[in-house]
């Protein structure tokens, strides 16, 4: 399968978005681990932003970086988590415990793994459909097959939000998650001016690790940040060849042509 | 688009394990739902609970994965021959060559539910023996099913709330046409836990009683369980059964847990079905709707039912047999529609004996004896995501 790239989006530590981030993924600047600052959304009025959450928000930057230049009413998406809303299932499990439990609303219905998928249409007016989904540590690989898919079946343009947040302390053990990172590719039609990538899905394979070693420490710290390795070749704007993990210890081969 | 031959399924449900039963409970109308006796849970509810979860023990190489939804899962693969067939379809196609795509909405959370119980007094450090990745993970339901039958294929699992079993057609569909795989098996599990129960009372959605869809007083839902499972496979592969005919997803872009009033993107997914499947309005023998029996969700619906079909179109709802079974509904309601196209009825909508005349529709208390050969299902989901899927009969 053959995608073109129209945009990206990113934040991670010390990359801030995409066009920022660009010289550090480049290798002509040195990056520094700056802890993530999530600004709020500009596409929801004050009543919604209020009650969105970090993932929400985490996913809503990257998908509205990745849009500034098309018309977001339309757009089909693929929303990209291992785990949603790990802060509200903590807070929801914690309320369970009591002898008593109280459950608040508005984190109930934030807690579905589509929230930021409801969020984003609702904040566009997108009456496109929207899709959330999970392949556990390899979330990015799945992610790309689903939206790549979804671009093949119809055409058009298709926007993949890859996000997760990290882990609360009582988790840091069994989700072992110590870092936010999203990252946002808005796919359309392969071809001319634009870069591309062609998707296999292979048997098995070793990822392809970052170039950089500051950024490769940051990798393995968030499903999201396996991207890196593929940012690193898009954003250098040569060609390249970059293996994921895909889910069921498959792998997915993606051939980079600037 | 091609249509997909479903050329094995299964249910398992309220109405009992496998096909057979949840027939006859369709067909007659008999409600699986119970006063709420969860452990867990103390609200004065009815719920949709499957018996014999409990009992099932998950060992050897599954071990890791035991958690009730993986209980329930396993419970269903059990039933009707289906990881039989499955491994004849593996022997055929090959394991890496069958996609996995599950719908769940909370996974197995009820396991992370119990361990926050026995968290360490002190430190407040989860138990050691706690496996995230293996139960409460979004994508441990599609890893659980593809290790049990032994496959390796594309896998995902789709989390759109309770569109989330029937958004898997549509990806297997898309997944087929572009090559990565020759069949899918697909499907949804989504089980009862301390979380949901809590949330959709909190949310005030939740029915005092057994719940009652398109009834006058309908007062909101019952929580159930379930589990289905679908083989996918071309037509030109010699597998015979039913089929997939179309599929059509949108969203509302409105609200988070309230529908849109007139159903604007419920009509949009069902017109989007009947366009893939080039097939007019009038084909449809009856809608099995969504219907979770609150009073805003089936006005909204039996909007979008009116916009498409017109006044008193053909519906039944079967929420009150088996509870609304959130990430599983589309499932259930795919496996339903299955069994009236195979056996030639409409289903019974249990307990409809004052239908809500401001819905005008044509739904009915007990089962209807005729031919049926098209049937769309609806499957709606918070964050407004919507799902219909069209069905033929063989």
């Amino acid at each position: 399968m053959k995608v073109g790239i129209a945009a990206i989006g990113l934040l991670g530590p010390g990359l801030a978005d995409f066009a920022s981030a660009r010289p550090v993924l480049a290798g002509q600047k040195a990056h520094e681990l700056t802890p993530v600052a999530i600004p709020p959304t500009t596409l929801l009025p004050a009543n919604e932003r209020r009650r969105t959450t970090d993932t929400i928000r985490l996913a809503l930057k990257v998908a509205e970086e990745a849009t500034t230049d098309c018309d977001r009413s339309q757009l089909r998406s693929v929303f990209a988590s291992s785990s949603g809303d790990m802060d509200i299932i903590d807070r929801i499990c914690e309320a369970l415990t009591q002898p008593e439990p109280m459950v608040s609303p508005v984190q109930f219905h934030n807690s579905v793994h589509n929230a930021p998928a409801g969020n984003w249409s609702i904040a566009t007016g997108n009456p496109a459909p929207a899709t959330a989904i999970s392949g556990f540590t390899a979330t990015l690989a799945a992610g790309l097959l689903e939206a790549a898919t979804l671009q093949q079946a119809e055409g058009g343009e298709v926007l993949l939000a890859a996000y997760d947040v990290a882990s609360m302390p009582t988790f840091r053990r069994a989700r072992p998650v110590t870092e936010p990172f999203a990252v946002a590719l808005r796919l359309g039609p392969a071809g001319a001016r634009r870069p591309t990538l062609e998707l296999t899905l292979g048997e098995a394979g070793d990822p392809t690790p970052c170039r950089q070693d500051a950024l490769e420490a940051l990798r393995g710290t968030n499903p999201a940040a396996r991207a890196l390795p593929l940012l690193e070749v898009l954003a250098r704007g040569e060609g390249g060849h970059v293996t994921l993990a895909a889910p069921l210890g498959r792998s997915l081969e993606i051939r980079v042509t600037p | 688009m091609k249509p997909l031959v479903i050329s094995a399924h299964t249910l398992t449900s309220a109405n009992g394990t496998g096909r057979q039963a949840n027939a006859d409970a369709l067909h007659q109308g008999d409600s699986g739902l119970r006063p709420c006796d969860l452990d867990s849970v103390r609200l004065d509810t009815h719920i949709g609970r499957v018996a014999g979860v409990e009992d099932i023990a998950l060992a050897d190489h599954l071990a890791p994965f035991q958690c009730r939804n993986h209980q329930l899962a396993e419970l269903g693969l059990r039933q009707d021959g289906f990881a039989e067939a499955i491994g004849t379809a593996r022997e055929r196609y090959g394991a890496g060559r069958i996609a996995v795509l599950m719908g769940t909405s909370t996974s197995g959370i009820a396991a992370t539910e119990q361990a926050y119980h026995r968290r360490d007094p002190s430190t407040g450090e989860l138990p050691p023996d706690y496996d995230y990745q293996h139960t409460q993970n979004m994508f441990s339901l599609a890893d659980f099913v593809a290790t049990r039958l032994g496959l390796r294929g594309p896998a995902m699992v789709v989390s759109t709330a309770c569109s989330s079993s029937a958004k898997v057609f549509a990806d297997a569909e898309r997944f087929i046409a572009a090559g990565l795989c020759d069949a899918a098996v697909v499907g949804g599990v989504d089980s009862l836990c301390g979380m949901t129960l809590y949330g959709f009372n909190a949310l005030q959605l939740v029915a005092p009683g057994p719940c009652r869809p398109l009834h006058t007083e309908r007062a909101g839902i019952s929580i159930g369980e379930a589990a289905g499972f679908f083989l996918l496979e071309k037509t030109d592969s010699g597998a015979a059964g039913p089929r997939l005919i179309g599929h059509g997803e949108s969203s509302d872009a409105h609200h988070m847990s309230a529908p849109h009033p007139e159903g604007l993107g419920a009509a949009r997914a069902m017109e989007q079905a009947l366009a893939r499947a080039q097939r007019p309005a009038g084909a449809i023998d009856y809608v099995l709707m969504h219907a979770t029996a609150t009073p805003a969700n089936d006005r909204s619906e039996a909007r979008a039912l009116a916009r498409l079909f017109g006044a008193h179109s053909r519906a039944a709802g079967t929420k009150g047999l088996t509870g609304h079974t959130l990430g599983a509904a589309g499932a259930v309601g795919v496996a339903q529609a299955l069994e009236s196209l195979e056996r030639g009825f409409v289903p019974a909508t249990a307990g409809l004996d004052h239908p809500d005349p401001e819905l005008e529709l044509d739904a009915r208390g007990a089962a209807e004896e005729r031919d049926i050969r098209h049937v769309l299902v609806n499957a709606f989901g918070f964050g407004g995501n919507n799902c219909s899927l069209l069905l033929e009969a063989a």
